[in-house]
């Protein structure tokens, strides 16, 4: 047999499914159709990616300038740059942000209706959120990315950690805004607010920011403040981060960030499911 | 299946102390449109949810397809198309990536997705547009897109939650005429409105209901022999001849009332053959008309009529209720 004969298919495909024929994708299609459509949409706005990097951005600038002379004596111990101290903290800070966009996505979907077209598909509203979190984490992932790229070539960021230093650092913030969002997610199913997220944003994201060693040693703030810094779990995900990035000895900090995480991860995702669960 | 594709059985529905439904019952054979007629806050789209599985009811059964909407939710969803109040489309993606994305979440290969999806494009004359985002759609545009949305599964039932709201005529026209392809087609319709002449036009029977509760219901002709009469309106040349027309159709037998603002006479006629007697009456007493009209019965001239108060009334004491 010299040529290939192709049998003439017995039934034509239909392009009309029959009636009711199609019963739903499973669950594994669900969530990768899902996180296609997030990250199709990124994709085609990418000033999203663009417009989100800026806040991180304006941060890594105005900081290392202003702080980098003044603070240089009191992390000499740590790192000789203010930059190399500064970006494992930034990396951590834009993963939060990021985390609390993806809560604030979550809302704005349930206001448009689109959530509750997929409601009304034979479908599982988990993957809904596992789709959301998963293409939120890409896209922090991407953000974090540019923004150490921008560090190194622009303000001369050259951890003592290395490359292997940096990308532990940069897994790390990725797992912590994961399981954040997970949380964000939580809160946007049960709250259904858009006001009510943004302000989270503002009354409790930016003082825990400050009330941190995200930005000074934790010896440079007044006493009162070192004492909400000291309980502040940002404090402690940041010098988890940082250790990585400077290659200091990695203790125990870097696991319970990692444990922590975890925690918060499996509890944000258990409140989030049942929470957007309910009726809208 | 001999059933109806939708049986509402005794269905109730309270948030916190206000009940949004009062023991609703209903059917709709197949192949037919019921037309749920009710102001805002009436419990149309309370019952629209039930039925599409958003919201469980507080008490009563409802079967979807055959399917418990409760118990057998996912089946009811796999049987549906829902188009809402507002258009619910992802902004972002273009209309092709929108119907392909439904298409897959129901559980169709990539390629017979995108058939499906340029399919209804085609139908829905989307196709040009298919490649740009629908957040640059026109109102239209993007209600013909959430209706093509609804419609990728081949449902057997579809609702329409108030569908034309917002939209100019010939778009609403335009959908009128895709409800009925569907309809001839053998889907099953639920279509809330608050436009008595767009369930006239499209429902085989109408479900009126007001504050939670069906208070009629029938065809379109039912209901408007119960509100009885056509409202014949004059308005006067010479707004100091109101009195005389109202004495003149009074005099005919006619229960004739004055809207001052607009200079208008107007009563109640039985038939187009009263409007004669109308413009006799006036002719005779020499009073000058502007205008003439014969008024179709209204939403609110069957809530009038049903309810014994008037619409607005109805609605702001339901708003009270809310707060």
């Amino acid at each position: 047999m010299t040529t290939t004969v192709h049998a003439p298919p017995t039934t034509p495909e239909s392009t009309e499914p029959e009636r009711g024929n199609w019963h739903g994708a499973n669950f594994p299609t669900q969530i990768v159709v899902l996180t296609g459509r997030s990250l199709r949409a990124m994709l085609k706005d990418p000033q999203i990616v663009v417009f989100s990097l800026l806040h991180p951005l304006i941060m890594l600038t105005l900081f290392s300038q202003v702080f980098g002379k003044a603070l240089m004596g009191s992390i000499a111990a740590q790192t000789d740059s203010y930059i190399n101290y500064l970006m494992p903290a930034i990396l951590v800070t834009t993963g939060i942000g990021a985390a609390l966009q993806s809560g604030v996505g979550l809302v704005t979907d349930m206001k448009n209706g689109v959530i509750g077209r997929f409601r009304a598909l034979p479908i599982r509203m988990g993957s809904v959120l596992i789709a959301r979190s998963l293409a939120d984490l890409f896209r922090t992932a991407l953000q974090l990315v540019i923004l150490l790229l921008a560090a190194t070539a622009l303000f001369g960021f050259s951890p003592e950690g290395g490359l292997a230093g940096t990308v532990s650092a940069w897994l790390l913030a990725l797992l912590v805004s994961w399981s954040l969002a997970w949380v964000f997610l939580a809160i946007a199913s049960w709250v259904r607010k858009e006001e009510v997220m943004q302000s989270i944003g503002f009354v409790a994201m930016f003082p825990l920011m400050f009330a941190s060693s995200a930005f000074v040693p934790l010896d440079a703030l007044p006493g009162w403040l070192r004492v909400v810094a000291r309980v502040n779990p940002l404090t402690y995900a940041v010098d988890a981060s940082r250790d990585l990035c400077l290659a200091l000895p990695v203790g125990a900090g870097v696991w319970s960030a990692v444990g922590t995480s975890v925690m918060l991860l499996a509890i944000g995702a258990a409140f989030a499911v049942r929470g957007f669960r309910r009726p809208l | 299946m001999t059933r109806p594709p939708i049986e509402v059985d005794h269905v109730s529905k309270e948030f916190g102390r206000f009940r949004a439904l009062d023991d609703v019952s209903l059917a709709v054979p197949r192949g037919s449109v019921l037309g749920l007629l009710g102001h805002n806050g009436a419990g149309k789209t309370t019952l629209v949810n039930i039925l599409s599985t958003l919201s469980p009811p507080t008490s009563g059964t409802a079967r979807v397809a055959g399917y418990d909407v409760v118990r057998e939710s996912r089946s009811v969803c796999s049987r549906i198309g829902l188009t809402g109040q507002f258009a619910a489309v992802d902004e972002q993606l273009s209309g092709l990536d929108n119907l392909v994305l439904i298409a897959r979440l129901l559980g169709a290969g990539k390629r017979a997705a995108t058939r499906r999806a340029e399919e209804l494009l085609q139908l829905f004359e989307l196709t040009e547009a298919a490649k740009r985002p629908a957040r640059s759609y026109s109102g239209g545009m993007r209600r013909r897109l959430d209706l093509a949305a609804s419609l990728v599964g081949r449902p057997d039932v579809i609702f329409l939650d108030e569908p034309t709201t917002g939209l100019d005529p010939s778009s609403r026209m335009g959908l009128w005429q895709i409800v009925e392809t569907l309809v001839d087609d053998g889907t099953t319709v639920l279509l809330t409105t608050q436009y008595l002449d767009e369930a006239d036009r499209l429902a085989d029977s109408i479900t009126v209901l007001s504050s939670g509760k069906v208070i009629a219901s029938g065809t379109a002709e039912e209901l408007k022999a119960e509100v009885g009469q056509r409202t014949a309106s004059a308005t006067l040349a010479d707004p100091a001849d109101a009195e005389r027309a109202l004495s003149a159709l009074t005099a005919h037998g006619l229960n004739p009332v004055h809207d001052q603002e607009r200079h208008v006479v107007s009563a109640p006629v039985d038939s187009s053959r009263e409007l004669a007697v109308v413009v006799r009456a006036l002719d005779e007493a020499g009073v000058e008309v502007d205008g003439l009209g014969l008024g179709e019965p209204t939403l609110d001239d069957v809530y009038l009529t049903l309810t014994g108060h008037s619409t607005g009334s109805a609605v702001r004491s339901e708003e009270r209720k809310n707060t």
